[in-house]
């Protein structure tokens, strides 16, 4: 594996050289929030590109999305994949590029999604390590690292005023290899730096759970009063499924276009509502926030392992963080485990 | 890549008026405008839908032996349903599938069938019993247990009349309320199957219907001596995909739409919602 030396002061070079052949992305920020979005100038990025963005999973799997259009005759018609350009998503947490693992095969599965798809064998992820760890994160609890190499082609390590730059994939050698002259081989002192950084950020996660036998626990207490009183707090909102990097249930809804022509879209959806399950006699399946809350840490904590064999969660802690009334995921998975 | 997303069209052949009242049923008899045939199980699903409205997963009712035309009976109730409440024969809709598993009929060859309908929930059953009076000498007696709450609200209800007059199968129709006309069984479905008691030996029930119906009629056929693996349903559960990835119809870590509908009972015991 080539480790190299990238110059903060180059970076923009580098970014800027990407951003003619490839949809660069970067975490942007916004009016207050870190956003991940296009990164249309370079130039004018944020000073510091490691912050972590509210959500990133749009750049493969969009929040909505055309399926298909059709015009006022009906003649239906797809989007072309070819128009799909080359992504590269920049400043990508190790959480988030492991997310896109865990969501690979549910798109993959036994009938592949041709969208997801063609935007995930376009994207190019370079990483950018936790070497400082946020308040709620718990990466390490879930299978996870805060500067760990799944799913990335790049990883970089900030070490002041340079990156170090791990090169982990041929996809990620490639486009090394378009501009060269930036980079330098990494000195021995600066890689060992490198694992220092990278084991104190594991050292300093302040959040952590034991995990072993959560998943059989969950087959015992479907029925455990837990539930209710775990739910108590919980409104309902979704933003736990909407800013989790592994959740993708998502809803297919007609959109009506000028001239009688129109699309069905598919757009992200929550099993937090109500409606998510309500069936068209009235009759709900999962009719309160106490369903609705269960099936969510069932799902990330059995259903998934039943299925894929992995936990759906990389311990991001951005369902902690931004839940407005404080469900905080650990607390819960702590409550199932004492009903055990 | 082929994509799952893509429906293709559809033409209304016929459509028929199954029952009346606040929640209509129509039967709408359909042919796939490229000339294919579905290729479908008794027991799956297809989406059907109308562009600019959106899509509805539907048990197909007709059965696969009738491969030039497919079936949907279809209640009244929400958007995707009313709009195709509107349609009239001749009119284009679109569909995509089949979806689910279907129903193991093969392996049910030689045994006697007992299916237990109630209301709506006859419609995806019926592709077992058109498929068994095609291939009427691969299987043994036959029984077709069928209730709803009022005469009116019977599905098929010609169709099962004449059934009535065969002598190779039996057709036990049930009302749960009393009606001074209908001189067959009253009372709720799973007291008929009660009443009629079929035999477990060499014997597979298939049930389907509301799931309060469907909760007792197991319970009655356990009684009377059925193994959990005997007994088959088909779930229902609101749908988007219908390919395993649009998350709401899981039922514990199954997904209806594809690795259902139709579960035997042992496998749906042990899953946490039912």
């Amino acid at each position: 594996m080539d480790v190299l030396i990238l110059q903060k002061d180059s970076i923009k070079d580098f970014l800027s050289s990407l951003s003619t052949d490839y949809l660069l992305w970067a975490p942007i920020e916004k009016d207050g929030d870190t956003l991940f979005q296009p990164l249309l100038d370079c130039n004018n990025n944020s000073p510091d590109l490691a912050h972590q963005a509210i959500i990133i999973k749009h750049s493969i799997f969009p929040q909505t999305e055309p399926l298909y259009s059709y015009d006022q005759n009906d003649q239906i018609q797809a989007p072309d994949a070819q128009d799909i350009k080359q992504n590269i998503l920049f400043g990508v947490r190790p959480c988030d590029a492991r997310s896109f693992s865990l969501l690979d095969p549910v798109f993959k599965g036994d009938v592949p999604d041709p969208y997801y798809l063609a935007r995930r064998n376009k994207a190019l992820l370079i990483g950018m390590a936790c070497t400082k760890p946020f308040a709620n994160c718990f990466c390490t609890s879930v299978g996870g690292n805060p500067c760990g190499q799944e799913g990335l082609d790049l990883l970089c390590t900030d070490l002041g005023d340079r990156y170090l730059v791990a090169v982990l994939s041929e996809k990620g050698k490639e486009i090394i290899n378009k501009t060269s002259s930036l980079f330098i081989a990494a000195p021995a002192e600066e890689i060992k730096q490198g694992a220092e950084l990278a084991q104190n950020a594991e050292r300093s996660m302040k959040r952590r759970i034991d995990l072993a036998g959560v998943t059989d626990t969950l087959g015992r207490i479907f029925e455990n009063p837990v539930w209710k009183k775990m739910a108590l707090k919980c409104i309902g909102c979704g933003i736990c499924t909407y800013t989790c990097p592994t959740c993708y249930c998502f809803d297919m809804q007609d959109e009506p276009m000028a001239k009688k022509r129109g699309r069905r879209v598919r757009v992200w959806d929550s099993c937090m509502y109500k409606e998510y399950t309500l069936h068209a006699s009235g009759h709900n399946p999962r009719p309160t926030r106490v369903e609705r809350l269960k099936n969510r840490i069932y799902h990330k904590f059995k259903f998934n392992v039943d299925t894929f064999g992995t936990f759906g969660c990389v311990g991001c802690g951005r369902c902690i963080t931004l839940c407005p009334v404080n469900e905080d995921i650990i607390e819960n998975l702590l409550a199932v485990k004492g009903a055990a | 890549m082929m994509n799952p997303y893509l429906p293709e069209k559809a033409t209304i052949l016929e459509i028929r008026q199954e029952t009346n009242g606040a929640r209509p049923i129509r039967t709408f008899k359909v042919a796939l405008q490229n000339g294919q045939a579905l290729n479908q199980k008794p027991g799956q699903c297809a989406m059907v839908g109308i562009l600019r409205v959106g899509e509805s997963m539907i048990s197909i009712a007709s059965s696969p032996t009738q491969s030039e035309y497919l079936e949907f009976s279809i209640m009244k109730l929400g958007k995707v349903t009313t709009a195709l409440h509107d349609c009239e024969a001749g009119e284009t809709i679109t569909l995509r599938g089949p979806y689910g598993n279907g129903f193991p009929i093969a392996a049910w060859k030689g045994k006697n069938i007992v299916t237990i309908g109630g209301g709506i929930g006859q419609a995806p059953l019926r592709p077992i019993v058109q498929y068994i009076l095609d291939n009427r000498d691969d299987f043994e007696q036959f029984d077709i247990i069928y209730g709803a709450r009022s005469a009116g609200d019977l599905c098929y209800k010609a169709e099962l009349f004449e059934l009535e007059k065969r002598n190779d199968l039996k057709v036990h129709l049930s009302i749960d309320m009393a009606d001074p006309d209908w001189k067959r069984f009253v009372g709720f479905v799973p007291n008929n199957v009660l009443r009629i008691k079929p035999s477990p030996e060499n014997t597979i029930a298939i049930t389907c219907g509301p799931p309060v119906m469907i909760k007792y009629v197991i319970h009655n056929l356990l009684e009377l001596g059925f193994s959990e693996q005997q007994i088959f349903t088909t779930l229902e559960n609101r749908m988007k995909c219908g390919i395993g990835k649009c998350g709401r119809c899981n039922v514990g870590n199954f997904y209806v739409c594809k690795d259902g509908p139709v579960f035997d009972y042992a496998t749906l015991k042990n899953l946490p919602e039912f």
